[in-house]
């Protein structure tokens, strides 16, 4: 994972304010936000392929939106959630419909037929993390899977019949503790994309769930 | 937000429906309003167009 700082993906120019210098609100929101990066574009890539036009989907911890806007320009019907005001903003900005909101918790049952998240992951000392919005963007707590396993355990919930769901993860995250956790939440799994990098490979899983 | 958002959300504490009122629109957008639970009654803030459904234990916990 890298802090990314690609954020040239908006045609209307407001991430990167190619066009003038950005407002202190911009700025302030993009220091504060994780900018695609390698991550985001391996998850993105995975699920466009796979995604029909006129489905909806759910982008869980969007940052700044890049994943739903993917799933956008592939036709789907792509909303965001995160937890930091200036990813809700930064998203909403360059229009994605956009709600802050804890990982799933503030959607209904079968809502959508695809839910992404391309969590914070990397494994970090209790003492170090939480202090600013880009660090919870990154951290995954102790083991890297503080937001992964909160997410497996309720995604099913907001999947429609035949939905799955994508997730990013790392090497550095135990992928096979991931896999355990979906099976216990009822998900099978299956690994539809990866990517070797000099200290991790980023792997992204497929779930449905095990009774379809 | 659009209104039709309304179809996807729920109240987060207990997964309920939500009802809009709405308080500024621009543009057949909802800016600011509130959304609240037709079950514990719990009021959830829209304010510059994005709704914030936190649970209200997290709606304050807010780093820098």
């Amino acid at each position: 994972m890298t802090d990314g700082s690609g954020a040239d993906w908006t045609e209307d120019g407001s991430v990167d304010g190619a066009d003038g210098k950005p407002s202190l609100t911009d700025q302030r929101d993009v220091e504060q936000v994780y900018q695609p990066a390698e991550d985001s574009k391996l998850l993105a890539d995975a699920v466009v392929e796979r995604v029909e036009g006129g489905e909806r989907a759910l982008d869980v911890g969007t940052g700044s939106g890049y994943v739903a806007a993917r799933m956008r320009e592939a036709g789907a019907d792509a909303v965001g959630a995160d937890l930091n005001p200036h990813a809700c903003r930064q998203a909403a900005e360059s229009g994605i419909p956009v709600v802050r909101a804890d990982l799933t918790g503030a959607f209904r049952d079968g809502a959508f037929d695809v839910a992404t998240f391309n969590p914070p992951y990397l494994p970090t000392e209790s003492e170090q993390e939480w202090d600013d919005w880009m660090e919870r963007a990154l951290s995954g707590g102790e083991d890297g899977r503080a937001a992964i396993d909160p997410f497996l355990d309720d995604v099913a919930r907001v999947l429609a019949p035949g939905g799955a769901a994508y997730l990013l993860v790392s090497s550095l995250t135990d992928p096979d503790a991931v896999r355990e956790r979906a099976r216990a939440n009822g998900l099978t799994s299956e690994e539809v994309d990866s990517e070797s990098h000099p200290f991790e490979t980023l792997l992204v899983y497929r779930f449905v769930r095990r009774d379809e | 937000m659009k209104g039709d958002l309304l179809d996807i959300v729920c109240c987060p504490l207990d997964k309920h429906d939500l009802e809009l009122d709405a308080t500024e629109r621009e543009d057949g957008e909802i800016v600011t309003g509130t959304l609240t639970c037709t079950e514990c009654g719990e009021v959830y803030p829209i304010e510059d167009g994005i709704p914030n459904l936190l649970p209200p234990d997290m709606r304050d916990e807010a780093p820098a």
